[in-house]
């Protein structure tokens, strides 16, 4: 039942993209979809890409039929990056507005306040950047990024597996982290790794979310001079390391960061080999996923019409749209908006997204561990390990 | 733990120096304006960003110096234009809070609109320059800003004690009916001090935009340090923002230097409740 | 007093039927950040708006709060209410330990005390950061229960924070009508006044920052579970300490209420912009109303209105007719007053270089000398406004060389200062009442207040009683002084200059008047200039000249004194 359910979803999905043009005009009642997301605040730079991604994927759907025949409405309210604001918004959305589905807000705080929310309330809430696997006890929530239920220890082992391969693989690591939250338990993590892997750390540093001087640490390392650093880093951090690093002209050699903006990061002059996690890449075999090419294409074009310094699709953007699909699928399949029927149906089910096909039924409704090491070459990323996806002809770059 | 290597520390100690030389300069416009002006200026913080957004906008047709030839006046009027409003009503120092406050989340906003939320770094043949001074190296950007920091401010200082004009901007400041008194037009060095003020916040914003990527919620990230700079070395004062900043920021990179980076803002604050019971009179 | 606070119980009862109403239950978390904001900022302006020591560090105590709740919750698994007293103790204890350092520092005030209370925000957030206590991953409360207060979870963190907003606000309208309030809005206008007439300032100062912490830390006890996801980032950021300034300011900052006001103010205002559409223009919109509103109603919100509310009182020109009062007899003789060489300096100015005098019990004691010799430090140290280097001040029996001013001023010393010093924002009868209850009278508010009027009698500005002292001229504001001096009942009266800048007329009538305090039992020091006054008035004199004291008898000795001659007026150059 479970093959043929997954080949029903997998090809109502193709067909539905690919058959934009003959699909039918939805009509009815709308069906509400409500969700919040940073649109000013700290958090917007990410926050707006999801907005897009949002957008992007209803105006499709809509245009291939709805869901059920019905035309989606997507709600969105600005939480200003306040995980309380978040929480009371959703509470608005279920009480108020009365919506048909939820789906995530961005980043952790905000995604734990609302999973509070839709626990409460029994609804199905599907988010795409939730970053502690082990924090989510919500039996209704589903994660679109697929970190695996233990990622310190499986994506950790996955980078090492890539590193290993190489002829001159490093022995020496340093760990340096920023303590953000769930930034820090995947560099805690790697020093475990690290460690039964062989690896001798020479050096490790935390520093405090929100660090504007990263000379000394920069110079810690240069001093160190190991291997292969592991930076812990979200958003600008690495490219602040990376500066500090060059201004005492200091050239790491094998130097991977964990969530880094990928705009900044792929554009400096100074990330040369710089390595990163990702789940998904504009290169081939990922733009071969069911939906993604025609994704990548529109999303690439109102990136640009909304003024945004880089374009291209990443981790963050493919995670939302993930979401989308899982919601679709589920409610495809169940023919329901009952929260408890899309919930059973995603525990036991596998769904076809743009980064692969996705279950659901491990630890925390966790499935596989999906993350990929990714690589600036030629300014532009490009995924190298594990083979099976790398992009063609590429291969993990050595000092 | 081993003992870091002496070039490690005296690296580390420049890096401190630089970014204190930030927080002075960003700290200068905002002395002035709190202790002669009796205003605290939030927007200081959203004027320097959006400096440095223009900064960012105007390099690409020409150096990112140049900009502040179109920077400087500009900010200068704005300043002015400011403070007209400030003087009409007659604003109290705590309820200029407030107005600023509503002013720096205007601009955050025009800021965004413009610009969007995303990362803008400026790229310039100053990025990368660095040169190297005995076995310390010392990048280009972060001395221009402490050149600046230091000019600006010994400027300011020999301004406010040696000319007419500063004593006339002190005597405004102390007590302004009195100082009226004396035949100085009260309106008129306000605007201008202000004018100043802002002007100030823009040269900060270039010094912001060679060395750091831009984001409009970043202008939040730095009031607390900077309030702290400019609360420490004295209100009113050039000298001491910079010397209180540069204090902050040895501390703090000091102690990266040696022990675990986060423990820095411990280290720096702590020191700084300490210094402000113990000494005597503020730091100039 | 008692229909506010039956009107805010009933209020206060009246919302809590609101979860039962069947509304939506977002209502109700929205009003909970709305409550929650109202007691941040109430909170914080029991501290910081009535003594004008603006705070910011409410963070701290908040975040304090927040992690309290979180660890005992979690890790010692505390129900959930129980944290809540835990939270606002230990907020409130931070609170005395940083006050209690704090404080003691006469130079940190203003600027100096928010940048003590900032930094410490900072060293507490990292501290939290880099310990156990949470250590990077943040701390999440999700195994935490909630208690059913309510008939759904978001009518019970409504409740928890109605109760605690109506508790704060209570607390706040409570202590700006009581003694401690009083002294704190002294402590705003003019702290060393204050201290002097007997206000014990670095008390009262810690009494309402515990209140003020404790509150905070409740406060936050409540959030953690609101947000049940606490890390350090999120709390310890520079949020909370400006949003209670704003909200505080925009409301006003001396009423009890102001803060509450200006809190559900901004956060509706926030509220009403989180629509998708229109994200950024709402943002601007938000500024632009926070500007127009401060610029057009600089008191704040509540201000205005309550000026509009208040009927302006025009204070008559009234006549300076002096009562005579009664005689009383004279006890002169013991020593009440004994300095013994006393010093005092300033960064090197040796003001009093071992001044050794005594004053009799009922004399008019006149200290003369010239301009620099230290007449006003003398005055000043005695009061306790200044604390002697060194030398022994005995006043009937007890060493207050180096006692607090405040315990001087119970102990029956009075002083008035040269140039007026009134609290601005007080009543002429406050200013008159509050040395009353403070100082050696000791009496309570009532009994404060008739005895304002008594003296306000005595020195003919009856009339102005709900004047305010900017209304008053030169020569009122000086009987003012007097009549507060006077109204704590004092044992000594000590008068700076009392006379200076009053016309011929006004200085008779301030003689015969000051000769009437003394036939009133007291014994009076009093520093002048207008020589035609000291003769007429004082028992003994004493010349300081350079620090030190060169001549003291009566009147015609004195004055002879060719080393007095000299220090007024220079050598003969024959």
């Amino acid at each position: 039942m479970d093959i043929v359910r997954r080949a029903i979803v997998g090809a109502i999905v193709v067909a539905g993209l690919a058959g934009a043009a003959l699909a039918q005009q939805p009509s009815g009642t709308p069906i509400k979809v409500g969700s919040t997301l940073a649109l000013t605040g700290p958090l917007a730079s990410t926050g707006i890409v999801h907005q897009l991604v949002g957008e992007i994927y209803v105006a499709d759907l809509n245009k291939r039929g709805g869901l059920l025949g019905r035309p989606v409405e997507w709600i969105v309210k600005d939480d200003q990056s306040k995980p309380d604001l978040a929480r009371t918004l959703y509470e608005q959305l279920i009480t108020v507005d009365k919506v048909d589905l939820l789906m995530g807000p961005y980043a952790t705080g905000a995604i734990l306040s609302a999973m509070a929310v839709a626990q409460r309330y029994n609804k199905l809430l599907i988010h795409h950047t939730f970053g502690i696997p082990n924090l989510a006890k919500y039996e209704g929530q589903f994660p679109a990024w697929s970190l695996g239920a233990d990622p310190a220890n499986t994506f950790n082992n996955t980078l090492h597996d890539a590193l290993a391969a190489q002829p001159n693989a490093p022995k020496t690591i340093a760990v340096v982290t920023s303590k953000f939250p769930s930034i820090h338990f995947m560099a805690l993590g790697e020093r475990e790794v690290a460690k039964k892997r062989g690896m001798n750390e020479v050096l490790f540093l935390e520093w405090e979310f929100g660090n504007r001087d990263f000379g000394p640490i920069a110079a810690r390392i240069k001093d160190a001079n190991p291997d292969f650093i592991y930076v812990g880093a979200i958003g600008l951090e690495g490219n602040q390391l990376l500066d500090a690093l060059k201004k005492i002209d200091y050239t790491p050699k094998y130097h991977f960061y964990m969530y880094p903006a990928p705009g900044p990061m792929v554009t400096s002059a100074d990330a040369k080999n710089a390595l990163a996690a990702t789940m998904f890449e504009e290169h081939v075999p990922f733009v071969n996923n069911p939906g993604a090419g025609a994704f990548v294409k529109a999303f690439n074009e109102r990136a640009a019409k909304a003024g945004l310094p880089y374009t291209g699709v990443e981790t963050q953007a493919a995670a939302s749209f993930t979401a989308w699909q899982m919601l679709e699928a589920a409610v495809t399949a169940t023919k329901s908006l009952d929260d408890k029927v899309l919930i059973d149906w995603l525990k036991k089910n596998r769904v076809d997204t743009i980064q692969g096909k996705l279950r659901f039924d491990g630890p925390s409704n966790y499935g596989d561990d999906l993350m990929r090491v990714k690589q600036v070459q030629n300014g532009k990323w490009v995924v190298v390990w594990p083979k099976s996806v790398a992009a063609p002809g590429a291969s993990l770059q050595g000092p | 733990m081993t003992l870091p290597s002496a070039t490690l520390l005296a690296q580390s100690v420049l890096s401190g120096i630089f970014i204190g030389a930030l927080y002075g300069l960003l700290g200068l416009g905002l002395s002035l304006s709190w202790g002669l002006l009796r205003q605290i200026n939030l927007a200081h913080f959203a004027l320097a960003f959006l400096a440095a957004y223009l900064c960012y906008q105007l390099s690409h047709v020409m150096d990112p110096l140049a900009t502040l030839l179109v920077i400087v006046p500009l900010f200068a009027l704005i300043g002015v234009a400011i403070q007209w409003v400030f003087a009409r009503f007659r604003v109290s120092p705590f309820n200029s809070l407030l107005v600023t406050f509503g002013l720096t989340v205007i601009v955050e906003a025009i800021i965004q609109g413009i610009w969007t939320a995303d990362f803008r770094k400026l790229e310039s043949s100053y990025g990368a320059a660095k040169f190297k001074v005995g076995a310390l190296y010392v990048p280009v950007p972060e001395l221009m800003t402490l050149v600046v920091a230091v000019v600006l401010a010994l400027a300011v200082h020999v301004v406010l004690r040696h000319t007419d004009l500063g004593r006339a901007l002190r005597a405004t400041a102390e007590d302004g009916p009195i100082a009226a008194a004396f035949g100085i037009n009260e309106r008129a060095v306000a605007m201008g001090l202000a004018g100043v003020c802002a002007a100030l916040a823009g040269v900060a914003g270039v010094c912001l935009a060679l060395s750091y990527t831009l984001t409009p919620s970043q202008i939040y990230a730095w009031i607390g340090v900077v309030f702290a700079t400019v609360m420490l070395g004295g209100l009113g004062g050039a000298i001491g923002p910079l010397v209180a900043g540069v204090v902050i920021g040895v501390s703090e990179s000091l102690t990266m230097a040696v022990t675990s980076p986060a423990w820095a803002p411990l280290v720096s604050f702590s020191l700084l409740i300490v210094v402000l019971l113990v000494k005597r009179g503020a730091v100039k | 007093m008692r229909r506010t606070v039956t009107a805010i119980l009933l209020a206060g009862g009246a919302l809590a039927l609101l979860p039962w109403l069947g509304l939506p239950l977002f209502y109700e978390s929205f009003l909970y950040l709305v409550l929650h904001w109202i007691v941040l900022a109430t909170s914080w302006n029991i501290l910081s708006g009535y003594s004008g020591y603006f705070s910011f560090g409410h963070g701290a105590f908040f975040g304090a709060g927040m992690y309290t709740t979180a660890v005992l919750g979690t890790r010692l698994e505390w129900p959930f209410l129980a944290t809540l007293p835990a939270a606002a103790l230990i907020a409130a204890a931070m609170g005395v330990v940083l006050g209690a350092v704090v404080f003691r520092v006469k130079r940190v005030r203003g600027e100096l005390f928010a940048l003590a209370t900032l930094a410490f925000t900072f060293v507490v957030g990292t501290i939290i950061l880099n310990t156990p206590i949470d250590g990077g991953p943040g701390v999440s409360l999700a195994s935490v229960g909630i208690p059913k207060l309510g008939p759904s979870v978001p009518g019970t963190f409504y409740l928890l924070a109605l109760v605690l907003a109506i508790v704060t606000m209570l607390a706040a309208y409570l202590i700006a009508r009581s003694k401690l309030g009083t002294g704190l809005f002294a402590i705003h206008d003019d702290e060393d006044a204050a201290e002097v007439m007997g206000v014990p300032t670095f008390r009262y100062k810690l009494g309402a920052f515990a209140i003020s912490c404790a509150f905070a830390g409740a406060a936050g006890g409540i959030h953690a579970m609101f947000v049940s996801y606490v890390t350090v980032g999120e709390t310890f950021s520079i949020t909370v300490p400006l949003s209670v300034v704003l909200m505080s300011v925009l409301g006003g900052t001396r009423h009890w209420a102001g803060p509450a006001v200006g809190a559900a103010a901004i956060t509706a205002l926030l509220y009403a912009f989180t629509t998708g559409d229109h994200a950024l223009l709402g943002k601007a919109v938000f500024g632009a109303v926070l500007i127009v509103v401060i610029l057009f109603m600089p008191e704040g919100v509540l201000g205005w209105a309550v000026g509009r509310l208040r009927r302006r009182v025009q204070p008559t020109v009234a006549s300076a007719e002096v009562p005579r009062p009664t005689r009383a007899t004279r006890d002169m003789g013991s020593e009440l007053l004994v300095a013994r060489d006393v010093r005092k300096s300033f960064r090197g100015v040796q003001a009093l270089d071992g001044v050794g005098l005594a004053v009799r019990e009922g004399e008019i004691l006149a200290l003369l000398g010239p301009n620099g010799s230290g007449k006003s430090t003398f005055i000043n140290v005695v009061s306790g406004h200044y604390r002697a280097d060194s030398g022994s001040i005995r006043f009937a029996g007890d060493d207050i060389a180096r006692t607090d001013a405040h315990r001087i001023a119970r102990m029956g010393i009075a002083r008035t200062y040269q140039i007026p010093r009134p609290f601005a924002h007080l009543s002429v009868l406050a200013n008159v009442a509050l040395p009353a209850m403070f100082g050696a009278a000791a009496l309570d508010a009532r009994g404060a207040r008739h005895e304002a009027h008594r003296w306000l009698e005595f020195t003919g500005l009856a009339a102005y009683a709900h004047a305010m002292p900017a209304d008053l001229n030169l020569h009122q504001r000086k009987f003012l002084e007097l009549a507060r001096a006077l109204a704590s009942r004092p044992r000594l009266l000590l008068l700076d200059e009392v006379l200076s800048g009053l016309t011929p007329g006004e200085i008779n009538g301030a003689v015969d008047l000051i000769r009437a305090i003394r036939d009133q039992g007291a014994t009076i020091v009093f520093v002048e200039h207008v020589m035609r006054a000291v003769l007429a008035l004082s028992d003994r004199l004493v010349v300081l000249d350079h620090g030190v004291v060169i001549a003291e008898g009566a009147a015609s000795t004195v004055l002879s004194n060719p080393d007095v001659v000299t220090a007024f007026l220079g050598t003969a150059h024959a």
